[in-house]
């Protein structure tokens, strides 16, 4: 039961961005489009998952005064280990990316994470932790890509595959957006709604247990 | 003093472990990553040039702003350049390739390496960007201004507008260097 928890608490009930509103900057920026949405997403996964891991199997051999620098340097190696791969393997995706690949780094959900539980848990737990956190977070950012692309440029980009350019056109609003979506301010109005949708879904959640 | 050295030196086995294993990496992506450079490069250089051939790379010092140029050439005539210049965008500096041909107009531009936003200064990559550049420059002023692009164009920089000016600003600088350089 506990196990299944450490997975799914990231989804929804701990969910980074709306509920404990970690890795803001990521999301406000790398929203405009999904594909973006989904590579960062990615790369958090792999990044959140490795710094995870190697935190909880080292937790008795790094010294509880060093464990912040420890932590970075753990980080910043994943980090840099995807910002290479993704450079040589996918570089259309590292292109569009751009500097908020090395910015991974200081994504407070993984730090966060590091710090919060995988310090204090078994291997097992942190993998489980990792995964749920990170899948959540990168539904949240592909939700809020979601709205801020079709309504702030009336498409919606995902990988091209065969004759598929990549680029779906919805009809009306490709015409006539609203371009501000997809700016600043839209990020921060799209985010705000979204976190109160949350907020209310989980305080009837709460009454509905009473 | 004894504690000292066990965290020290704890901290430096992390990092040399970490260094190995990005060194390993380095090692497997570098070539790729370096052949998928030149390619670009080799692309963007034919993308740019609009009729004739791109000569040898000549590279220029004490220019601010102007790192090379090549000479487009066909049949020994002289049709222009094409500059490889660097522009302050928001996210640091950006590279751009330009063609100019002899009096100084702008035949094409591309937008080469670059940290510029997602969605808004990066839009600058595609082609139908830099449309409001092309036939600018010699006698019709380069726009450096959004008061100097139509309504269309002027939406297509909106939220973006530190990277159009930087474009725009690299261009210009791109064209009084070719001045000096047909003297």
């Amino acid at each position: 039961m506990r196990i299944m928890q450490e997975f799914t608490k990231g989804l929804f009930k701990e969910n980074p961005i709306f509920i404990i509103l970690l890795g803001l900057c990521p999301t406000l920026a790398v929203s405009t489009q999904v594909v973006n949405a989904l590579g960062m997403g990615a790369g958090v996964i792999f990044v959140l998952l490795g710094s995870n891991i190697f935190v909880a199997l080292l937790k008795n051999f790094i010294p509880e005064k060093i464990r912040i620098p420890s932590y970075i340097v753990i980080i910043a190696s994943f980090v840099t280990i995807v910002e290479m791969v993704m450079q040589a393997y996918i570089p259309d995706l590292y292109k569009n990316l751009g500097i908020f690949v090395p910015l991974i780094v200081v994504n407070c959900v993984i730090l966060g994470r590091a710090e919060a539980f995988a310090k204090n848990n078994s291997v097992g737990h942190a993998i489980l932790d990792a995964l749920g956190m990170g899948i959540g977070f990168t539904l949240a950012l592909s939700l809020i890509a979601l709205i801020r692309e079709s309504l702030g440029a009336g498409t919606i980009t995902l990988f091209p595959i065969g004759d598929f350019s990549g680029t779906l056109r919805i009809p009306v609003l490709s015409k006539a957006p609203a371009r501000v979506i997809g700016l600043a301010s839209g990020a921060l109005l799209v985010m705000g709604y979204l976190k109160g949708l949350f907020n209310w879904v989980g305080a009837r959640r709460k009454e509905a247990v009473k | 003093m004894k504690s000292f050295a066990v965290i020290g030196g704890k901290l430096a086995l992390i990092c040399a472990i970490a260094a190995t294993a990005l060194g390993f990496v380095n090692n497997l992506t570098e070539p790729r990553i370096r052949e998928f450079k030149a390619k670009q490069l080799e692309e963007a250089l034919s993308a740019v040039v609009v009729r004739g051939k791109a000569g040898e790379e000549k590279p220029v010092e004490g220019v601010p702003g102007v790192l090379s140029y090549y000479p487009i050439e066909e049949r020994n005539n002289a049709l222009g350049y094409i500059l490889k210049l660097i522009g302050a965008g928001y996210g640091g500096d950006m590279v751009l390739l330009a063609s100019y041909d002899t009096e100084g107009v702008i035949q094409a531009v591309r937008l080469m390496e670059n940290q510029e936003t997602p969605g808004l200064g990066k839009e600058a990559e595609k082609d139908q960007y830099m449309e409001k550049f092309i036939g600018t420059g010699g006698k019709n002023p380069i726009p450096v201004r959004k008061s100097q692009l139509t309504q269309e164009q002027a939406d297509s920089i909106t939220g973006a507008s530190i990277t159009f000016i930087g474009i725009a600003k690299a261009l210009e600088t791109g064209a009084v260097f070719l001045e000096t350089l047909e003297d």
